[in-house]
């Protein structure tokens, strides 16, 4: 997120501080271990971070288990899908009405067929983020301009060829937008397996903080799962800025004129 | 030529022709014992485990309060989401006081609130607002803040020009334009909205659509899952056309000038 | 002569039943080695779907195109397009050097290197030196086109279709560009077939022109231009064999407009 880098820092500090403050506050005056403060999550923060740490290890791997095999599945589908165009109007109802199921209601049924084992867990979270990928996808290669497709042929392209060379890089922005999506549910999806089938993960962690009335421990867990998550959004809005440099300026050119 | 006039009308049907291959797989992948009929009950099973969730009014009960939750969430979330965009735009130094916040707390997925959440709230409905509220607020509000900064100059001058006060161009002229956006903010916000619901009645174990599949799964009751998993689809359709029909009213000058339907 | 390209009879209409419209109506002609070629034709006649069909972009309703005595159905090895679209021909993710290189994916026998070095040599050719490693969309409109036709002649094509490069450029720059290409067509020995919808250019630019009629289109005649392959915007334009065969081109094209109806078949 660009406030990792922001130069006007200190002014974006002050809320933040203040709420803290704040908190902190309340927390003295409620005086009870179910109602932390910032302070005592602190402590938590250093007593327990190679714990957490390691549980968001596993968490995280899960995650990013689940995104890969979904976007290796999804990517090369939807575009093929977007240009079969017969096949593609058909299945697009489905694919709308799997994009409304909320993932993690899968999460049972997945649970029954494969057990509780990472492999479950994995094709849960590559089921989530597999339908944004798709979905994302799909859209692109569907609306790609006709002038693309002619100029591949003209070039005497094999459609494997078109579809590498073309249709994906010309699909990318879109495809980014899905990746965006799909990094966010499989986070989510990871985390939610965990609590209801796993163990180990950063859900676990949490859970067991809960059943022993632990809640600056649990809060110190979120803290981290949140610095995890921004970092993750920070890097792949980085890598996206590298690979779609074009997109960008093109179309800030195209806004300039 | 023939078979153009033939994929227009296939295309004209396709809701009804993907609805009826679904349908027909799945009952072939049943009937012919690809995987074991415990896990894979055929449609019939699942329409009458539906059935029976319904006779027994535990169906409609959690339904009902899943979409409430959802619905009421997501509502609060937008007006809130909007006017946090609309304070941040008056107020740049609010802005960028909350952009951290907005930062930390927008990553943080749903179900990693719900255990410290329930000890604090309990598991009445404070629960589900803050949860709901926490994880939808920020669409709504980074699309307005954005749409709210884009909004043309020129139409912010012909505003001035027209002796237009700060909070009535704000009123009149910003905020209609930054609409879509933020229609297409409060969508995505409707989905994730549902999705946080379910989550946390899962994880809270309580009541709800949520709940009620956890409780189906582990008693085994493997049509009633399929027939649950249908109503959460469904679900989502529902909230999909109240943000829709809301778009138009709100943000229709944009369909109508691109000239597309809803 | 040696006939590279022909067209015999050559019809296409969109759409089926009442709703047809019939845009060729049977055409035919021929290219041979080393012409240059114009067709003109008013703007909505069937230009591009006839250079489409002769680049085996799409396919005639009836007719057949040859090249090199082979018949036409998908595009052939030897035939490059400089399409009307030229800035949705370009791919914004490759650089100008990228995007030129990448007309010769399908020509055999040369390294990734020798591509580059030839794209860099096209991009020189075009006037584009120092623009190598720009990207389309840091470019203006003609300097796109340019671009486009650098890739064109990048695959040193037997045949270069041309549809309508220089309509979207304002004045000054298409008639240098005019030249530009003439000065190309030379010095490769380029045969080229440029589609333009301007009488001027067709015949500036050309050793024949072949003059369309309003749709349902068919060739109305073909008109010789014996200016030499030198040309020159000031004196060529003046030149009285220039005026004559403009007179000849926009006579036929009045005619036409006045004789034929103006429906849809
Ligand atoms: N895919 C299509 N489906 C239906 N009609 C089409 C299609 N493509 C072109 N037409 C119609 O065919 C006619 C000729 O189109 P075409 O693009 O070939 O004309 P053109 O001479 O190249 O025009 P311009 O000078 O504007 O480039 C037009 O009336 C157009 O509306
Ligand atoms: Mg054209």
């Amino acid at each position: 997120m660009s406030i990792l880098r922001s130069r006007q820092g200190y002014s974006a500090l002050v809320l933040p501080v203040v709420l803290l403050l704040a908190w902190q506050v309340l927390a003295w005056r409620a005086s009870t271990p179910l109602f932390p403060g910032p302070w005592q999550v602190a402590v938590s923060i250093w007593r327990l971070y190679p714990q957490i740490v390691g549980q968001i290890g596993y968490t995280l791997m899960r995650a990013a288990a689940g995104f890969f095999v979904a976007a290796i599945v999804m990517v090369p589908l939807g575009i093929l899908l977007g240009r079969l165009k017969a096949v593609g109007s058909v299945l697009e109802p489905i694919l709308d009405m799997l994009a409304t199921l909320p993932p993690p209601a899968v999460v049972p049924i997945v649970m029954l067929f494969a057990g509780t084992g990472d492999a479950a867990k994995i094709a849960v979270i590559a089921y989530a983020a597999g339908i944004p990928l798709i979905m994302n996808t799909y859209e692109a290669s569907k609306t790609l301009h006709p002038m693309a497709t002619l100029v591949a042929r003209s070039l005497r392209l094999r459609r494997l060829e078109t579809m590498v060379f073309i249709d994906l890089p010309a699909s990318l922005p879109m495809i980014a937008t899905g990746v965006r999506l799909a990094v966010a549910s499989a986070l989510l999806v990871s985390v939610t397996a965990e609590m209801l089938l796993a163990t180990n993960g950063i859900g676990v962690f949490l859970q067991r903080q809960q059943e022993n009335f632990q809640i600056a421990n649990g809060l110190a867990a979120i803290a981290f799962i949140s610095m995890v998550g921004l970092i993750v959004n920070d890097l792949v809005q980085r890598l996206e800025r590298r690979l779609l440099f074009w997109h960008y300026r093109s179309t800030e050119t195209q806004n300039d004129r | 030529m023939g078979s153009f006039r033939l994929l227009e009308i296939l295309a004209g049907f396709r809701a009804i022709i993907s609805f009826l291959i679904i349908i027909v797989t799945w009952q072939s992948i049943a009937s012919l014992g690809l995987v074991p009929e415990k896990y894979f009950p055929s449609i019939l099973a699942i329409a009458a485990g539906f059935r029976d969730m319904m006779m027994s009014g535990e169906l409609v009960s959690a339904e009902l309060r899943t979409i409430s939750r959802a619905l009421i969430g997501v509502a609060s979330a937008s007006m809130l989401g909007i006017g946090l965009a609309v304070l941040g735009d008056l107020f740049p130094s609010f802005r960028r006081g909350f952009a951290p916040i907005a930062a930390l707390v927008q990553p943080i997925p749903p179900a990693a609130l719900v255990p410290m959440a329930v000890f604090m709230l309990g598991l009445g409905p404070k629960l589900y607002a803050f949860i709901v509220i926490l994880v939808t607020v920020w669409p709504p509000y980074f699309n307005g803040v954005a749409a709210l900064a884009s909004v043309s100059d020129v139409q912010i001058r012909t505003g001035q020009m027209l002796g237009l006060s700060r909070w009535q161009i704000l009123r009149q002229i910003k905020l209609p334009a930054a609409m879509p956006e933020i229609f297409a903010g409060i969508r995505y916000a409707s989905s994730i909205s549902l999705i946080a619901v379910v989550v946390a009645e899962m994880l809270a174990g309580h009541d709800g659509l949520g709940f009620l599949l956890i409780r189906k799964a582990f008693a085994i009751r493997i049509p009633e899952v399929y027939a649950l998993m249908f109503v959460c689809a469904v679900n989502g359709l529902i909230m999909n056309t109240i943000v829709n029909g809301l778009r138009w009213k709100f943000a229709g000058w944009q369909s109508r000038m691109t000239g597309q339907a809803a | 002569m040696d006939v590279v390209l022909e067209a015999r009879q050559l019809a296409k209409a969109y759409g089926v039943g009442t709703d047809a419209l019939q845009v060729l109506g049977g055409i035919s002609f021929a290219v041979s080695r080393g012409e240059f070629v114009s067709i003109v034709g008013p703007s909505g006649c069937g230009k591009t779907t006839l250079l489409f069909a002769l680049a085996g972009l799409q396919k005639a309703s009836t007719g057949t195109v040859t090249f090199n005595g082979r018949s036409v159905t998908a595009p052939p090895r030897g035939v490059a397009v400089v399409f009307q679209d030229y800035s949705r021909s370009l791919f914004p993710w490759k650089s100008n050097r990228d995007n030129v290189a990448f007309g010769m994916v399908r020509v055999e026998g040369l390294s990734s290197a020798q591509k580059r070095d030839k794209a860099q040599e096209m991009l020189e050719a075009v006037g584009l030196q120092g623009f190598e490693d720009k990207y389309p969309w840091q470019l203006s409109g003609g300097m796109q086109q340019r671009v486009a036709i650098a890739r064109g002649l990048a695959s040193q094509s037997e045949l270069l279709l041309l549809d309508e490069p220089l309509a979207a450029v304002d004045a000054q720059t298409r008639a240098d560009m005019q030249d530009l290409l003439l000065d190309l067509a030379v010095r490769f020995q380029q045969t080229c077939l440029l589609v333009t919808h301007d009488v001027e250019e067709a015949v500036y630019m050309a050793d024949r022109v072949v003059v369309l009629t309003r749709r349902p289109t068919v060739v109305d005649h073909e008109v010789p231009i014996n200016l030499g392959k030198r040309r020159d915007q000031i004196t060529t334009r003046e030149d009285p064999r220039f005026l004559a065969a403009r007179h000849d081109v926009m006579m036929s094209i009045r005619s036409s407009r006045t004789a034929a109806p103006a429906t849809a078949a």
